[in-house]
Order: structure tokens, then C-alpha cells, then sequence
């Protein structure tokens, strides 16, 4: 089932000398359940793209349907109350709300819906993040391994259709990586959710289906894991 | 770039935005000291300028020998001395020009340096024993010049003849008693003292202290040395109380409440910067410590932190200065404007040295310590913790915001507000100073009411009634024909009757007022209505403690046999017409007050005169009375008292109001400009709220919530600090004086609180537009 359609997305800035074009008609497709990897090298294009297929930036051209809704199409306060009901994001700098506790961040998505989280369901996923002995702490009294679990946990209460996530793994040790890494896989095995991850680090891309890299805006798909 | 600290100008350039808000925090903290210091400054010039100009600019008058004269003349702290006699004082000893009496004047010739009233502004000081100088209304009630001779009787039936070398002004009280006033030498004054009593007089010497005397000191040696007692010195206490150079216990208790409100804003001020400057202490702190981690040492980061400072400084006290300055400008010009001849002295654009003092003062102090807080935790911190980040917008946190009592953006707002203990405490007790400030100043408004009783719009600049004639002799066509002259704006007349109550034959007075004058008592009623007076179907009962008429009951009264019931339509403040303040007194209308009566006179004209009425428009007016009624009347010309009155309350008004709207003014632009510099502090969390999913309308409730945490509890605490202040304050300068009780101040407390409402509205307002135009990738990506 196809969960995520982007169709001919282009996205320039700057103009004259400076004109940058940070993505060129890129057109894929991903089903329920896939992960996929997009690498290429700074300033390639790959976080301009991820953020069109998220809603957080506009693309000059071109359409991003997800679960068959035209994102674009969507005017902005719908745009974000349907991101946060269907797309989970994940940072490479956690953006946790320092504020909120492991359970409030990870139920905030919920709560920005004003609507009460299922307890069954927050306790499961702080189970599978090894975060139930957490749930109190507040980010500043969590590493950054842990925190970055939290923002996973955010990104995977909703059920969402699709995952984005932008370097997950670029401000965390080997372990903690490794740890993410899992996370994801489980969330594309276990819960049946489109992932779509941002990766420097060709190593990470061992555990997805399907590899892309961006180069100069352009986006070419190298294959899954088996090839 | 040559130097690290080269950096600052390209930090500056980066953070434009934030760097603009803390310099017009600074600017608006300067802007309030300065303008309260300056505005103080400048009232106690003005009440100094009015003080010398009623009263005289000498400090003390000591009654003595002419040899302790002689010996006090010496002493080193003297810089003024003369001596100054009257006689006839209260016009009634005998003493009389033409037949009218007339108050008799002594004086050396340095005397008028000191009272104004005393200046002989036309012609030469007498030095002659037969020289004399007039006031001006003598002059023109005697039509002679100057180098005439006027004769004066004595009670002792001397007739003295005198040559007029030179005219004095007419002062407030002259002309409201349409006195004449002589002013001889003071040997021309002994001369004739010592002729009518034969006594020798003992002398009164004014003297006016050198600068930065302790007067008060002085005066104790002077009363040791001469071995004088308390009742033979004065002291000129207006002008002593206006120089801080009394010991009067009411004025000292005044001094006490100044200080204390000086204290307040002082402390204002300081509140003002470090709160905004708090606000952005994790961005700063990231700043200093990534300078650490590229090897700045902590000497060099505090030089960094202080220069950057001493640049705010730099554009933001001139600011604050500048526009303190020309606040206090338009004020001294609004004072001269409404009060011109009286404020005259006070300088259009003058300086208050005082204002930009402490307005400076403050500011840089305060900014050099508050700017060192980041500085100070970056370098407490490894310069790694602090330039991840978790110096600064992580650790603030040290508790979970409550999203079971709140919504999630609601409780995040309250969180911001409340989630750092000294934040909330700063910016709560900015708020809650700005509403401590206000209850603060308003019970000086109180004092001022008490003070200082504002000009009726009915106060006549002329009253005129018949001396010796009985009431109600002054033809009621007069005030329709002087209405005709130039000059004149309108004329009211009254008519007086004495009605007798035959139930307990008590005396009621009726003052009957035509339809203008019974219009403008209108702010002086306190309960019933106008409009049946008017139509001459009721009257108006002047409230006394007792016995007032209620409203709706009739009263039956007799005049001159004839027995009639009246009915009392309203209840009226104590106006000045009343002859005496136990009596009941009643208002009516011209047409009812002839029906009672049968009088169709009036017993007293009050004439209101046009701005530019020149005296000899006066004079005319005055014959054309004096042709109807004749040459005994009194002409009371009151213009002079009544500008005095004006001068007295503008120049008190205006400052007090003037304080009260620069701190109304204040709380408003310190509400906004602290929501301002926490949401941008906080705009890079903003747009990860907004990447995971926060609408821009939750974003901006959140913000509100913020706001309103922050002033629920600084409203909250300003109240429960106000009040007793409040109270502290009109106890010891009101009830102390007046006797009148303390209430709470709901008025005053409704005034700031809807300010502080509005300026919630207007401070979210601004987030409002930052946060719609925020781009959540630019955001999140920032630094």
C-alpha cells in the first residue's frame, strides 16, 4: 500500500549568482512499512527534501501526497495538525521540550490534539525505549542516547504513516546509535510504519530497504539492502 | 577584524533584534528614572519659583534690637539682611488715604531682593521720611503720578503730607481686598511709628542665608546668641520646605514618603533591566561559553561582557536621557503655557542635572552588573556544557510543566513564566513595582486634592457687592449692561434673603443663582437633580454634617411674613457663596427666589473677564459700577489670587499626573518589551514545537499564557504590597494633616490593572506577528 507519493518536487534558492537549486524534479514513491535511507554529502539536498516531504518547507514545484492527501494542497494550520496526526519527526539535535518530562514529551503530539493518551500505549513505548524507569526525568537529566529514544517515542505515538528522520544518529556514541537504529527497524517491522531516514553515514543504510542519495539535488535510488 | 573584541560589533550585527530590545529596556529604565527624578526636580523649582514669588525668597525673620541687627549683619552665613515693618495690617487701625484705609509698609531698600511683592517697579525707592511709593491701586483709585503729594490721616487725626516717588505692583491680597498699601524707608516707618505711638520699635530682619548654609543650624546659633525666643522668629517655610532645609514634622514625614518613592523607582529601573536582560541569558550564555571553548580566558570573556555592556550603555542612557529630557520640556512648557507670568522663572528647556544623574547612574550600574550574570555562568560551567546548549535552554528547566491542570499550551506558558525562580521573580517584580509605583504616587494625588483646591469654572476674577448698603441693592440690569463691555465674558448675579423656619424658627439662608450659574454647580451635586431647579420648582440644599435638607422633602419658609413650602431638589457640595457653614443654606432659581422673597436685586456681582482684559478694561468696568451703585462698593479683584490658585494646581496636577502616566506608561512598554525578549529568546524551542506539530494559534495561546502568568502574580503581588503602602503613605501626608480616613483605593487599583490588561493584549500581539512569519526549518536550523 502505497503510503507516500512525491511527485516531480523541485526547490531553488537564492536567485542570480547565488541561485541554488537544492532539489530537481525528484519523483519516488514509498510503501506501507518501508525504510528508507537517503544519504549524500552536505549541502546535497537530502534535509531540504526531507523537510518538502514533511510539511516544514514549501517546495517551489512539484506535489507530496501522503496516505493520498496532497500536502501543498492543505492550507497551513491544516498542513500542521494533519503533520502531527500522520508524521513522526525525529532530529538530530532531539528538540525535546526541556519543559516536559520523558512521558509529557513523548505524549506531547497527543496533547497538542487535547486529547488523553491511551496509558497502555505510552507505557508500551517507553517499555520498547527502555525509558520506563525515566519517565519522570526531565531532557536535561537524560544523555543523549536516551533523549534522542525520547524523540523517537514522540515521533511513533500517534501511529504515524510516515517517520522522518534527519540524522538521528549524528550527535550520539556507536551504542546509542545502534540503539536508534533498532528502534527504527522496529518501528518499520513491528509497527508497520513508513520510515524515511537521513544518514551521512553509509554504515546506518545496511538496515534499510531502500537506498537513495541525493547528489546536487538530484535523487537517484541505489537499491535495498540485498544489493 | 584586529582584536577579539572586534567580535562585539559583528555580534550586534548578528542579534540585531534581541540587542535593540535590551537597549530600549535600558533606554525605557533610564527614560523612567530620569523623568521622575527630572519631573521632581523640576516641581520643586516651580513650587520653589511660586513659594519665593507668594512669600519671598527670605529664609528667616528674627525680631530684635537694632544693635542685634547690627551684630547678625556680620555673621559669615548672612548674605542678605533688611528690615521690614507694617502697620494697619488688617485696615482697620485708621490709618487712611482719601478716607479709605490703607496698610502701611517699612522697609530697607535690599528688602525688595527679597519679596517680590515689595519691588517698586516704576519710579524711585522713597528715601526721604516724606517719600512714600503706592501700590497700584491706590495710584489709580487716587488718580495721582508719581512726584504728587497725598495726604494721610492717623488714628490720632495727624494729617501727613507725602511726595510719591514710585509705584508698587498690586499683589493677590491688595487687589482681592482693594486695599491701598504704602511702602516708606524704614526710617520714614520709625519716623512716623515713633510719632503716632511714641513707643520705640523693635525691629524685624529678614535675612536670606548663603548657599549651602544648614539654615536650620544657623538659626538655633542665632536664637542662642540673642537669646531670642521661639515667637520672635519666622521662618519662610514654603521656601525652606522646597530648599530641604526644614525641620516642620510634617514636612519631614513628606521628605520621608518622597524618599521612599525615589527608593521605589530607583529599584524599578533596576528590576526593568535585569528582568529583560535575564530573559536572554541562555543565548548569551551560549555565546561566552563557545568563547571559552575556542580559549578565551575568563578575564578576557568579563572584558568582552563589559564592553559589550558599556556599547548598550552607549546608545541607550543618551536615549533614555534624551527623551526623559523632552518629557520634562513639554511639561515645564505645558506649566508656563497655563500658567504664564506665575512660571515665568521656570526654564523652557531646562536641565535637571538630578534626573540625568540618577538616570544614568542607574542605568549603567545596573546594566555592567546585570550583563556579567551570563558571563559569570558560562564560565562556572565547562565551556562544553555551555556551548551544547545545556547551559543555557535546558537546564533552565528544573521541574515538568503541570498539562494535567493546564492544556498542554497553556501549561507550557505558565511553565516559561514560572520555570526559573529568579526570571519569574524579576519579571513579576518589575510588574508588580510598576503597580507598587502607581498606588504608590496616587495617594499624592489625594494629597493634592486636599492641598490645593482647583479653580471653580464659576469663580468670579471680580466680586463686587455695596459695603454699607443692605441686601440685594444692586440693580439686577447691571450684570446684563457690564456683560456689554470689553473684557467682560459673563457676569453672574446673586441675590441673598434671610427665611426663617416656622416650625423651630431656625434662619435658613437663600442665595439665588440665574441659569449659567446653576448649570456649573452641576459638579457639585451629590445627589437629587438639576433640572427642577432650574425650572424654579425646587432648590438646592448646601450639605452640612447636620440637619441638610433630604432630597424630595418640601421645607416650609417665611419671608417677610408670607409663609411658602419649597421642595428640595438636590444636595450640593459646600459651595463659596455660603455666608457661614452651620446655617442651612438653600439655592434657587432667580424667578423662585422673587416669588419668596420679592427681591429682584442681586447683593453680590461676580464678573468672569476675558485672558487678554487689560487693566484699564478693569477700571472702566469698576466706574460703570460705581456710576449705578454708587463709590461705596468693594471691588475685589481676584485675578491675581485666582492665577496663584491656577498656577498652584496646574503646576501640582501636572506633575502628578505626570508621574502617574510615565509609570502607566512604563508598565505598558516593560510588559511588552519582557514578553518580547522572552519569546525571542525562546523562538528556536517555538519552531521545534511547530515542526512537531503546534499550530500558530497554540503557539500564541502558550505566549498568552505566559503574559498573563507573569502579571496575575505581579498584579497580585504589586496589590499586596501597594495597598499597605498605599495606606502607609496617605496616613502619614493625608490623615495626618486632614483627618480623612483611609479607603482602598479600588479606583486607582481598577486604572493600573486595566492598563496592565491592555498592555497583555498589546504584548502578545507582537509575538503574535514574529511567530506567524516564523519559518520552522530557518528556526530550527538557526545557531
Amino acid at each position: 500500500m502505497e503510503i507516500l507519493k512525491v511527485e516531480n518536487l523541485s526547490k531553488v534558492y537564492g536567485t542570480g549568482e547565488a541561485r541554488v537549486e537544492a532539489l530537481k524534479q525528484v519523483s519516488f514513491s514509498m510503501e506501507r512499512g518501508e525504510f528508507g535511507a537517503v544519504v549524500g554529502v552536505s549541502g546535497s539536498g537530502k534535509s531540504t527534501l526531507l523537510n518538502c516531504i514533511g510539511g516544514l518547507d514549501e517546495a517551489d514545484k512539484g506535489k507530496v501526497f501522503l496516505s493520498g492527501r496532497d500536502l501543498f494542497a492543505m492550507g497551513e494550520n491544516e498542513r500542521t495538525i494533519f503533520r502531527r496526526q500522520n508524521i513522526g519527526f525525529i532530529f538530530q539535535s532531539f528538540h525535546l521540550i526541556p519543559e516536559l518530562d520523558v512521558e509529557q514529551n513523548i505524549i506531547f503530539p497527543l496533547l497538542l490534539d487535547y486529547k488523553k493518551p491511551e496509558q497502555e500505549r505510552v507505557d508500551e513505548i517507553l517499555e520498547v525505549l527502555g525509558l520506563e524507569n525515566r519517565r519522570r526525568h526531565l531532557p536535561a537529566q537524560l544523555s543523549g542516547g536516551q533523549q534522542q529514544r525520547v524523540a523517537i517515542g514522540r515521533a511513533l505515538i500517534t501511529h504515524p504513516a510516515l517517520v522522518l528522520a534527519d540524522e538521528p544518529t549524528g550527535n550520539l556514541d556507536s551504542q546509542s546509535s545502534q540503539d536508534v537504529m533498532d528502534l527504527l527497524c522496529k518501528a518499520s517491522r513491528h509497527y508497520q510504519q513508513t520510515v524515511l531516514m537521513i544518514t551521512h553515514n553509509m554504515n546506518l543504510t545496511a538496515s534499510a530497504d531502500r537506498v537513495f542519495r541525493v547528489t546536487d539535488g538530484e535523487l537517484k535510488e541505489l537499491g535495498g539492502e540485498n544489493e | 577584524m584586529k582584536h577579539y573584541l572586534d567580535l562585539i560589533k559583528i555580534s550586534a550585527r548578528q542579534h540585531r533584534k534581541q540587542n535593540r530590545m535590551t537597549r530600549l529596556c535600558i533606554a525605557l529604565a533610564v527614560f523612567l528614572v530620569t523623568v521622575i527624578f527630572g519631573m521632581a526636580d523640576m516641581e520643586m523649582r516651580s513650587q520653589y519659583i511660586q513659594a519665593v514669588k507668594t512669600d519671598g525668597s527670605w529664609h528667616a525673620a528674627f525680631a530684635m534690637e537694632d544693635e542685634q541687627g547690627a551684630l547678625l549683619r556680620e555673621r559669615p552665613e548672612v548674605e542678605e539682611i533688611a528690615r521690614y515693618e507694617t502697620l494697619n495690617y488688617h485696615l482697620r487701625d485708621g490709618y487712611q488715604l482719601n478716607g479709605v484705609e490703607t496698610g502701611i509698609c517699612g522697609f530697607d531698600r535690599e528688602f525688595q531682593e527679597m519679596l517680590p511683592d515689595a519691588q517698586i517697579t516704576e519710579g524711585a525707592f522713597p528715601e526721604n521720611v516724606r517719600e512714600i511709593a503706592l501700590n497700584e491701586n491706590a495710584m489709580a483709585q487716587l488718580e495721582v503720578q508719581i512726584g504728587d503729594t497725598v495726604d494721610m490721616t492717623t488714628p490720632q487725626g495727624e494729617r501727613r503730607q507725602y511726595r510719591i516717588t514710585g509705584v508698587a505692583k498690586n499683589t493677590a491680597l491688595t487687589a482681592e481686598l482693594d486695599a491701598f498699601c504704602v511702602f516708606l524707608s524704614t526710617d520714614g516707618f520709625l519716623a512716623l511709628h515713633s510719632e503716632e505711638t511714641g513707643a520705640a520699635q523693635e525691629g524685624l530682619y529678614f535675612v536670606r542665608f548663603r548657599r549651602f548654609c544648614n539654615i536650620q543650624k544657623t538659626i538655633d546659633e542665632i536664637e542662642t546668641q540673642f537669646g531670642l525666643g521661639p515667637e520672635q522668629v519666622r521662618q519662610n517655610v514654603k521656601v525652606l520646605m522646597m530648599m530641604l532645609q526644614t525641620r516642620d514634622s510634617y514636612l519631614l514625614s513628606f521628605y520621608l514618603v518622597a524618599g521612599m518613592l525615589a527608593v521605589l523607582v530607583v529599584i524599578a529601573g533596576i528590576l526593568m533591566i535585569t528582568a529583560s536582560m535575564n530573559s536572554s541569558i541562555a543565548r548569551r550564555t551560549e555565546f561566552f561559553g563557545m568563547l571559552r571553548c575556542l580559549g578565551a580566558t575568563r578575564k578576557q570573556v568579563v572584558r568582552f561582557v563589559r564592553k559589550e555592556a558599556l556599547g548598550w550603555c552607549k546608545e541607550a542612557i543618551p536615549a533614555g536621557v534624551a527623551a526623559g529630557t523632552v518629557v520634562i520640556w513639554a511639561l515645564c512648557w505645558m506649566l508656563r503655557f497655563l500658567s504664564p507670568g506665575l512660571f515665568d522663572g521656570l526654564p523652557v528647556l531646562g536641565i535637571s542635572y538630578l534626573g540625568i544623574g540618577v538616570g544614568i547612574v542607574v542605568g549603567f550600574i545596573t546594566v555592567l552588573l546585570a550583563a556579567r550574570s551570563p558571563a559569570k555562568r558560562a564560565a562556572s560551567v565547562s565551556p562544553l556544557t555551555a556551548v551544547s546548549g545545556n547551559a543555557g535552554t535546558v537546564k533552565a528547566a528544573k521541574r515538568a510543566a503541570h498539562t494535567r491542570l493546564f492544556k498542554v499550551d497553556m501549561a507550557l506558558g505558565v511553565h516559561h513564566a514560572s520555570g526559573s525562580k529568579k526570571n519569574f521573580l524579576l519579571v513579576t517584580g518589575s510588574f508588580a513595582f510598576s503597580i507598587i509605583l502607581f498606588l504608590a504616587f496616587s495617594t499624592a494625588i489625594d494629597f493634592m486634592h486636599h492641598a490645593v483646591t482647583p479653580l471653580r469654572p464659576s469663580a468670579p476674577d471680580i466680586a463686587v457687592n455695596i459695603r454699607e448698603g443692605g441686601l440685594n441693592q444692586i440693580p439686577s440690569g447691571l450684570a446684563g449692561e457690564l456683560e456689554e463691555y470689553e473684557g467682560v465674558k459673563r457676569v453672574f448675579g446673586r441675590g441673598y434673603a434671610f427665611l426663617t423656619l416656622p416650625a423651630d424658627d431656625r434662619q435658613v439662608v437663600a442665595i439665588s443663582y440665574d441659569e449659567l450659574n446653576l448649570m456649573m454647580a452641576k459638579d457639585l451635586l451629590i445627589e437629587g437633580r438639576l433640572k427642577e431647579v432650574i425650572d424654579g420648582k425646587g432648590v438646592l440644599s448646601v450639605f452640612l454634617e447636620e440637619n441638610t435638607f433630604d432630597v424630595g422633602s418640601s421645607v416650609l419658609v417665611s419671608a417677610g411674613g408670607k409663609e411658602q413650602e419649597i421642595r428640595v431638589s438636590g444636595v450640593v457640595e459646600c459651595v463659596s457663596d455660603v455666608l457661614d457653614y452651620t446655617t442651612n443654606t438653600i439655592i434657587c432659581s432667580e424667578e423662585l427666589f422673587q416669588e419668596i422673597t420679592g427681591e429682584k436685586g442681586y447683593t453680590v456681582l461676580d464678573i468672569q473677564l476675558e485672558k487678554d482684559v487689560t487693566d484699564g478694561q478693569v477700571q472702566g468696568i469698576r466706574r460703570a459700577i460705581e456710576q449705578e451703585c454708587g463709590d461705596d462698593i468693594a471691588f475685589s479683584d481676584k485675578r491675581m489670587k485666582n492665577q496663584e490658585t491656577k498656577g498652584a494646581y496646574y503646576s501640582m496636577a501636572i506633575f502628578l499626573y505626570g508621574f502617574l502616566g510615565v509609570i502607566a506608561l512604563i508598565a505598558f512598554f516593560n510588559i511588552i518589551n519582557c514578553i518580547a525578549m522572552s519569546v525571542s529568546a525562546r523562538m528556536r524551542e517555538y519552531g521545534a514545537m511547530r515542526a512537531i506539530g503546534m499550530t500558530v494559534r497554540q503557539l500564541i495561546r502558550m505566549v498568552f499564557g505566559e503574559t498573563l502568568t507573569y502579571t496575575v502574580f505581579g498584579v497580585g503581588l504589586g496589590c499586596l504590597a501597594g495597598i499597605p503602602l498605599n495606606w502607609f503613605m496617605f496616613r502619614t501626608i493625608v490623615t495626618n494633616k486632614w483627618g480623612e480616613a483611609w479607603t482602598v483605593p479600588v479606583w486607582e487599583m481598577l486604572v493600573i490593572v486595566l492598563v496592565m490588561a491592555a498592555s497583555v493584549c498589546m504584548a502578545v500581539l507582537g509575538p503574535a506577528r514574529q511567530i506567524k512569519g516564523m519559518t520552522v526549518v530557518d528556526t530550527i536550523s538557526r545557531e
